[in-house]
C-alpha cells in the first residue's frame, strides 16, 4: 500500500485513459447492439468522446504534479523526456482522429472499435515511452503492435486492407520475436532487464573488454567475461534490428509501403505519424541512455541504416504513382534523417531528433488532412464522389479548382523537401548541424544530397497541381471544418515557424538534456 | 538593439504590406490588383532612393543596421546576452546599397511589363513578385550567414512558380525543375559549410566572422562548398545549363529578374563571403577561377553565335558577362572589385532591358525564333533604336555603363595577371560579334511580311519602361563617380 501510494498518481493520465477506453467500449457495445436504439452507428459519438478523453488525458499529463519519478519497481520512469513525448503522442493522435472523422463517414467505415483500438494503442505508447525495463517495454510494444495489426486489417471489405493486415502481422510478429530474442540473450548473460542497472553494469565496458581480453589471454584462460560482453553485444544487435523493423528503417522496411497503401487512409495517417514517436523514444532511451557505452558499435549499424534509408527512399519514391506509397517511402526517408540525430549520440543530436519529429508530424498531419478530404469528379454532369486521393495524378489542376488548398499543399511540400524559410528546413538544418558537430561528415553530405534528390518527387506533386493539364478534372469537395481548421493551424506553423523558432528549440533542449545526463 | 525602425526595414517591409493588402482583394479584380502591386513597389523604389541619399560614403561599417533576436538554440540562463545565437541583423554598405536599389527599380518594371499580357492568376503573379522583392532585398542586406542562406534559397519558391506557371511553352516545367534542382544542389553544400562554421565559431554573424581566421585547410574546404553554391548562381561553366533553359521558358518579367538580380546573388556571395572570409583560399583558387571564367567567356560567346532563340542569345551573353565579373572579383584589387560591382550593376540594367525588348517582340509576334524576324527598323523604328542602343551597351561601347565596368575589371586583372586580361579581352570582341550579328538579323534587312503581320511600334508604356534604362546606362557610362565613391570605402574596408 505504501509502495503504490504515489505510483498511481504518477500514471494518472494512463489510468484515466484505461477507464475511458473501457467505458467507451461498454457504451459502444451496448448501444450499437440494442434494437431499442435501432442498432445505431456510434462511430461519430465515440470519436467525439474519445477526442474529449484525449483532451482530458493531455491536461492530466500536463498538470500532473509528479513529473520526475521512477515507479512500479523502476519499471516505469517519468522525466522531461517522457513528459514531452507523451504529450506529443496525445496531440498527434488527437489530430489524427480529427482529420479522419469525415473520411470515416464517407467511407462508411462504421466499426466504432476502430477508435477504441486507437485509444488502446495510445495507451500502450504512453507506457512504452515511459518504460524503463525490457519487460515493460516489450509488453507495451506488443500491446501497441496488436492494436496496429487489427487497425491495418480493419476494413474487411477491402482485399488490400486484409492483405496489409496479414503482412503487417507476420512481419511485426517476426520483428517482435527478434526483439524478444535479443532481450533474452541480454537477460541470460547478465540477469538484468532494468535499463538503469544495465547502464551501471556496462559503464565503460567497451574499453574494459580489451583489457579483460588481454588479461585472460595471457593467463591462458577462457576469456569468460569478454565473451559475455560479446554475447550481450549480439543481444543488443538483435534488439536494434527489432527496433529498426518497427521504425521501417531500410534493410527492414519492406512491409511499410504495402501496409501504408493497403490500410485505410485514416489508419495510414495514424501509422505514419504516431508510432514513429514511441519507437524513437524507446530507441533513444535504450541506445542513447542505458546502453550508451555500446554506442560505438551500434552507431555503425545506425549510420548504415540511416544512409540506406535516405538513399532508398529518395530513389524509390521517385517512381511511385500512388500517393500513399509515395508518402510511405517519404516517411522511410524521414526515418533515415531521424536516425542521423539518434546515431550522433550528442545532446544536439537528440534535440535535433525532437525538433525534426515535431515538425515532421505537423507536416504529415497537414498532408493527410488534405488527402483525407473527399474529391468529386464531374462525369457527364453527374457528380461522382471519390472518397480520397489515390493516384498522384488525381491532384491535377488543383491550382485551378481549389487554389488555396493547392497553395497549402505546395508550401507543405516545399517544407517537407527542406526548402528555407519553411519549417522543414529548420529541422533538417539542425539535424545536419548535429551530424557535423559529431564529425559525421559523410552522413551529413549524403543526407544533404538525398534531400536534394527527394526534392524531385516532392516538386513533382507541385508540378502536377500547378502545371499539368488533364483529360478529366477532379476537384475537392468543400473541406470539412475540422480539417480546414487543422490545415490552417499547421499551415501557419509551417510558414511562420521561422519567425519564432525559439520555444521549440528550448523545449527540445530540455528534453535532450533530460535523456543524455 | 535599435528602437526605431530604420529606413532599410521599411524598404524590406513595404512589399510585404502590399502582399497583405493583395490577399484581401478578390482575384477577379485584375486592374485593382495590378495597381496596388505597382503602387507598393514604386513606393518602395522611392524609399530605396532615400537610402542612397542618406548613405554616408565615408563610413566604413554597415549603415542602417537593425538587430532582431531571432533564434535561441541553447538555454544559457547565466548569460542573457549570449543566449541568442542567430540574430536577424540587417545593414547596408556601399556594396549592397546599389543592389537593393536595382532590385527596387526592376520589380515595378516586372509588374508593368505584364500589365496587359498576364490574364490568369494575376494575383498570384503580383504576390510572387512582391515576395521576391522582399526576399532578394533581405538577401542583400542580411548580415548573418545562416539567414543569408535561408533567404538565398527561399528565392527559389517564387521563382519556381513564376517560371512554371507563367512560362510560355511546355518545356517550362523542365526549365523550372532544372532551375530549382541545380540551384538547390549547389547550395546545400553551402549549408553544410555554414554549419561547420557555426560549429567552429559558435556564431554566424558575419561581422564577427570577418575577424575570425580559419585554418588554411579548412578555408579551402569551406571555399569549395561556398563555391559550389555561388558557381551555380553565377553561373560558371560546367553548371550553367540551367540558365538558358530558365531564361527561355520564363515569362519576360521572370527573365528580367533572373538576369537582373538572381545572377548577381552568386557574385555578391563571392564578394561578401568568400573573399573576406577565406582570403587564403581565394588566392589559392584564383587561377582556377580565372581559367573557368575565361573558358566560360569564350565558350558562351561562341555558343551565342549559333543560337536561334532570341532569349537564349541574351542568356548566353549574360553568362559571358557574369564570368567577366568573377574575373574582376578574383583579381583581388580595388580596381578589379570596383569594376566588377559596376559591371554587375550595369549588367543588371542592360540585360533586363534586352529581355524587355525581346518581350516586346514576343508580345507582338508570339515567337522568339530568330529567322522569323528581319527589318524591324522599317516597321518599328523606335524599337530598333532602343534595341540597337542596348545591344551596344551589351558589348560595352564606351559611354555606356558596361564600358566603365569592363574597363576597370580589365585594369584590375591586368595588374594581377596579364594573360588573363588578354584572354578576357577576346570576350569583348566575341561579344561584339554576336551582338552585331543579332542586330543585323533582327533590325536590318527587309521586313518579312509573310511571317509577321503585326507591325505596331513600341507603345507608350513600353517606351517609358525602357527610357529609365537608357538614362541609367548613359548616366553611369559618362559619370560613374557617384557609384564608385559609394562603393570605394566599403570595398576597401571589406576585402583587404
Amino acid at each position: 500500500t505504501f509502495l503504490f501510494e504515489n505510483d498511481f498518481k504518477a500514471i494518472l493520465p494512463e489510468l484515466f485513459l484505461v477507464i475511458a477506453v473501457i467505458l467507451l467500449l461498454v457504451y459502444g457495445v451496448i448501444y450499437s447492439t440494442s434494437s431499442h436504439n435501432k442498432y445505431c452507428l456510434l462511430l461519430n459519438n465515440i470519436s467525439m468522446l474519445s477526442l474529449l478523453g484525449l483532451i482530458f488525458t493531455f491536461s492530466l499529463s500536463k498538470e500532473n504534479f509528479i513529473t520526475h519519478a521512477s515507479i512500479f519497481y523502476n519499471t516505469l520512469v517519468l522525466d522531461d523526456f517522457t513528459y514531452f513525448l507523451k504529450q506529443l503522442v496525445i496531440c498527434s493522435v488527437f489530430f489524427c482522429i480529427l482529420i479522419s472523422l469525415n473520411y470515416m463517414k464517407k467511407q462508411s467505415f462504421n466499426n466504432f472499435e476502430y477508435i477504441i483500438l486507437l485509444l488502446l494503442s495510445v495507451l500502450s505508447m504512453l507506457f512504452l515511452i515511459s518504460s524503463a525495463d525490457f519487460i515493460s517495454m516489450y509488453l507495451a510494444i506488443e500491446l501497441q503492435s496488436l492494436c496496429f495489426y487489427v487497425l491495418a486489417a480493419s476494413k474487411r471489405s477491402s482485399e488490400f486492407s486484409t492483405e496489409a493486415g496479414l503482412k503487417y502481422f507476420l512481419l511485426g510478429a517476426f520483428s517482435s520475436g527478434i526483439l524478444l530474442f535479443g532481450i533474452s540473450i541480454i537477460y541470460g548473460f547478465t540477469g538484468i532487464t532494468n535499463f538503469n542497472e544495465l547502464a551501471k553494469l556496462f559503464a565503460n565496458s567497451v574499453n574494459d573488454v580489451c583489457e579483460i581480453h588481454n588479461y585472460f589471454f595471457f593467463k591462458g584462460d577462457m576469456n569468460y567475461a569478454g565473451s559475455c560482453l560479446q554475447a550481450c553485444e549480439l543481444g543488443m544487435i538483435f534488439i536494434l534490428v527489432g527496433f529498426l523493423f518497427k521504425l521501417t528503417a531500410v534493410p527492414f522496411h519492406m512491409w511499410a509501403p504495402d501496409v501504408y497503401e493497403g490500410a485505410p487512409t485514416s489508419v495510414t495517417a495514424f501509422f505514419s505519424i504516431t508510432p514513429k514517436i514511441s519507437f524513437l523514444a524507446i530507441l533513444i532511451k535504450v541506445f542513447n541512455n542505458s546502453l550508451y557505452d555500446f554506442m560505438v558499435p551500434m552507431q555503425k549499424i545506425l549510420i548504415f541504416s540511416s544512409i540506406a534509408s535516405m538513399i532508398l527512399a529518395c530513389f524509390a519514391a521517385m517512381s511511385q504513382n500512388k500517393i500513399k506509397r509515395l508518402l510511405a517511402f517519404s516517411s522511410i526517408g524521414h526515418v533515415g534523417y531521424l536516425l542521423i540525430g539518434v546515431c550522433s549520440g550528442t545532446t544536439e543530436g537528440l534535440q535535433a531528433v525532437f525538433i525534426y519529429l515535431v515538425i515532421y508530424i505537423i507536416m504529415t498531419i497537414n498532408i493527410f488532412a488534405i488527402i483525407l478530404s473527399t474529391l468529386k469528379r464531374d462525369e457527364n454532369a453527374v457528380i461522382v464522389n471519390i472518397p480520397q486521393v489515390k493516384y498522384i495524378s488525381d491532384l491535377t489542376m488543383l491550382a485551378k479548382t481549389n487554389p488555396i488548398l493547392a497553395l497549402t499543399f505546395t508550401l507543405t511540400m516545399f517544407s517537407i523537401a527542406g526548402i528555407p524559410p519553411l519549417a522543414g528546413f529548420y529541422s533538417k538544418a539542425y539535424l545536419f548541424f548535429a551530424a557535423m558537430s559529431s564529425t559525421m561528415y559523410l552522413v551529413a553530405i549524403i543526407g544533404v544530397l538525398t534531400s536534394v534528390i527527394s526534392c524531385f518527387y516532392y516538386i513533382r506533386l507541385i508540378k502536377i497541381m500547378f502545371f499539368e493539364k488533364t483529360r478529366y478534372m477532379l476537384s475537392f469537395n468543400t473541406v470539412k471544418k475540422e480539417n480546414a481548421i487543422i490545415l490552417g493551424i499547421t499551415f501557419f506553423f509551417i510558414v511562420f515557424f521561422m519567425l519564432f523558432p525559439t520555444p521549440l528549440y528550448l523545449v527540445s533542449h530540455k528534453f535532450a538534456v533530460a535523456i543524455s545526463c | 538593439l535599435t528602437t526605431d525602425i530604420s529606413l532599410l526595414s521599411i524598404v524590406l517591409l513595404l512589399p510585404l504590406i502590399g502582399v497583405f493588402i493583395l490577399l484581401f482583394i478578390p482575384s477577379q479584380n485584375h486592374l485593382c490588383i495590378k495597381k496596388i502591386a505597382l503602387n507598393s513597389c514604386v513606393t518602395t523604389f522611392f524609399i530605396s532612393l532615400l537610402l542612397l541619399i542618406q548613405f554616408d560614403n565615408s563610413a566604413s561599417g554597415f549603415q542602417f543596421t537593425e538587430k532582431l533576436s531571432f533564434f535561441k538554440h541553447t538555454d544559457y540562463t547565466y548569460n542573457e546576452n549570449a543566449s541568442y545565437t542567430v540574430n536577424f541583423i540587417i545593414g547596408l554598405d556601399g556594396i549592397s546599397l546599389f543592389f537593393i536599389i536595382l532590385t527596387c527599380f526592376l520589380i515595378p518594371v516586372c509588374i508593368l511589363v505584364s500589365w496587359t499580357n498576364v490574364y490568369n492568376y494575376t494575383k498570384e503573379y503580383c504576390i510572387c513578385f512582391l515576395m521576391l522583392e522582399t526576399l532578394i532585398n533581405t538577401v542583400f542586406s542580411v548580415l548573418d550567414l545562416m539567414l543569408f542562406y535561408i533567404f538565398f534559397e527561399s528565392v527559389l519558391i517564387p521563382m519556381f512558380i513564376i517560371i512554371g506557371m507563367f512560362g510560355a511553352r511546355e518545356r517550362k516545367i523542365r526549365a523550372a525543375y532544372q532551375f530549382f534542382l541545380y540551384t538547390l544542389f549547389g547550395s546545400v553544400l553551402m549549408l553544410l559549410a555554414i554549419l561547420l562554421i557555426y560549429f567552429q565559431t559558435g556564431t554566424t554573424d558575419i561581422e564577427i566572422l570577418y575577424l575570425t581566421l580559419f585554418t588554411e585547410k579548412r578555408q579551402i574546404l569551406l571555399f569549395i562548398a561556398f563555391f559550389a553554391s555561388f558557381a551555380v548562381k553565377v553561373p560558371m561553366v560546367p553548371v550553367h545549363i540551367w540558365l538558358p533553359e530558365a531564361h527561355v521558358e520564363a515569362p519576360t518579367a521572370g527573365s528580367v529578374i533572373l538576369a537582373g538580380i538572381l545572377l548577381k546573388l552568386g557574385t555578391y556571395g563571392f564578394l561578401r563571403f568568400s573573399i573576406p572570409l577565406f582570403p587564403y583560399a581565394c588566392v589559392y583558387f584564383s587561377p582556377f577561377i580565372y581559367t573557368i571564367s575565361i573558358i566560360a567567356i569564350i565558350y558562351s560567346s561562341l555558343t551565342t553565335l549559333r543560337q536561334v532563340d532570341l532569349k537564349k542569345i541574351i542568356a548566353y551573353s549574360s553568362v559571358a558577362h557574369m564570368n567577366f565579373v568573377t574575373i574582376g572579383l578574383f583579381s583581388l584589387n580595388i580596381q578589379g572589385i570596383q569594376g566588377s560591382i559596376l559591371l554587375m550593376l550595369s549588367h543588371g540594367l542592360v540585360s533586363p532591358a534586352l529581355f524587355l525588348c525581346v518581350g516586346v517582340l514576343y508580345d507582338r509576334h508570339k515567337t522568339r525564333l530568330l529567322r522569323y524576324y528581319s527589318g524591324c527598323a522599317y516597321t518599328m523604328p523606335l524599337f530598333a533604336i532602343m534595341f540597337l542602343f542596348f545591344s551596344m551597351a551589351n558589348i560595352s561601347l564606351p559611354g555606356t555603363s558596361s564600358f566603365a565596368g569592363e574597363f576597370l575589371v580589365l585594369l584590375g586583372c591586368f595588374q594581377n595577371n596579364t594573360f588573363v586580361a588578354v584572354m578576357a579581352t577576346t570576350g569583348t570582341v566575341l561579344g561584339a560579334a554576336y551582338a552585331l550579328w543579332l542586330c543585323n538579323r533582327v533590325i536590318y534587312g527587309l521586313p518579312k511580311p509573310y511571317y509577321l503581320r503585326n507591325f505596331s511600334d513600341l507603345s507608350r508604356k513600353e517606351f517609358f519602361m525602357l527610357l529609365p534604362f537608357v538614362f541609367c546606362i548613359l548616366f553611369i557610362g559618362f559619370f560613374p563617380e557617384p557609384i564608385l565613391d559609394s562603393i570605394y570605402t566599403s570595398t576597401l574596408n571589406h576585402s583587404f
